[in-house]
């Protein structure tokens, strides 16, 4: 099953993606902490996505899209008076 | 009937691609009340940075990141669940259900532990426990551990519910049709994905941004 080889290394991945995120933990980057780990973070969430949650078909997408819209509204409405 | 479980669909397919995106419609609505609380964590944590970068070197990293390591693991193994659901290998499938809502249970007591560990040293102001807090501005790392337990608290719950359905979903396996078996684990399977999902960004939110 190549099925199970692609989720296999799907997972090593993710782990291995833990480890890096609190791994940059060791060593003080400055204001790139922050943004390394939640890019580390958002690349979890991918692969989790895609791999994990088959995220395929217009449908589901265009619901994933619609939900990340609101929330730029919701952070966007936020901070622009900040 | 054509293996539907509801008498509103022809076939199977647009049940499952109904069910699919229902499900997806709810998972972004999960995202909503989500994303507000880490709304909320990022306004405050702007305004008082320098106390949230001291209360969160309180909370143990090494706890959290083997948390981190047991909801990926479950996420995996509800994953091999989905798989072997199309392979139609139902016994395994029972069990890799029974191996993810095992790992959801540890994960569970490993927070319970933490949480335990919290209280213990006064850093849990809820329910009018004792806030003992020796760093600087113990009012806003007040506030910080306020959401800390908040967060994860409905970070928990949501796990929760998810180890009840799939207690649930065991508990009708017999009665399911091998169709409604398979729509039940792609269902439960997003569920438990997306909770995961919330981990992963709850995790270097409050354990390591300050770090």
């Amino acid at each position: 099953m190549s099925e199970l080889r692609k989720l296999t290394f799907g997972y090593l991945g993710l782990l291995a993606l833990l480890a890096l995120t609190v791994g940059s933990s060791l060593f003080d980057l400055g204001g790139f902490n922050v943004a390394l780990n939640l890019a580390i973070a958002a690349a979890k969430a991918v692969l989790i996505a895609m791999l994990f949650m088959h995220l395929t078909g217009m449908l589901p997408r265009l619901a994933v899209a619609a939900a990340g819209l609101w929330l730029v509204i919701l952070f966007g409405l936020t901070l622009i008076g900040r | 009937m054509s293996g539907t479980e509801s008498v509103a669909f022809d076939t199977p397919q647009r049940e499952r691609r109904a069910d699919n995106f229902a499900m997806w419609v709810f998972i972004g609505s999960e995202a909503m009340l989500f994303g507000a609380i880490f709304l909320v964590f990022l306004v405050a944590h702007i305004d008082f940075g320098p106390a949230f970068a001291a209360a969160s070197k309180h909370l143990s990293l090494p706890i959290g990141t083997l948390n981190t390591a047991v909801l990926i693991t479950s996420s995996f193994t509800m994953a091999l669940a989905h798989m072997l659901a199309l392979h139609r290998r139902w016994r395994a499938t029972v069990w890799a259900l029974a191996a993810t809502s095992a790992l959801g249970i540890c994960f569970l007591a490993v927070k319970g532990i933490e949480y335990g560990k919290e209280i213990g040293e006064g850093l849990a102001p809820l329910l009018g426990l004792p806030f003992r807090y020796a760093g600087p501005d113990p009012t806003h790392a007040e506030f910080f551990f306020g959401l800390y337990f908040a967060m994860t608290s409905l970070h928990a719950l949501h796990l929760i519910g998810g180890i009840v359905v799939i207690a649930g979903m065991v508990a009708l396996w017999r009665t399911a049709s091998p169709a409604n078996r398979l729509r039940r684990v792609v269902a439960v399977g997003l569920y438990w994905h997306f909770v995961d999902i919330i981990w992963v960004f709850m995790f270097p939110v409050l354990y390591l941004i300050n770090r």
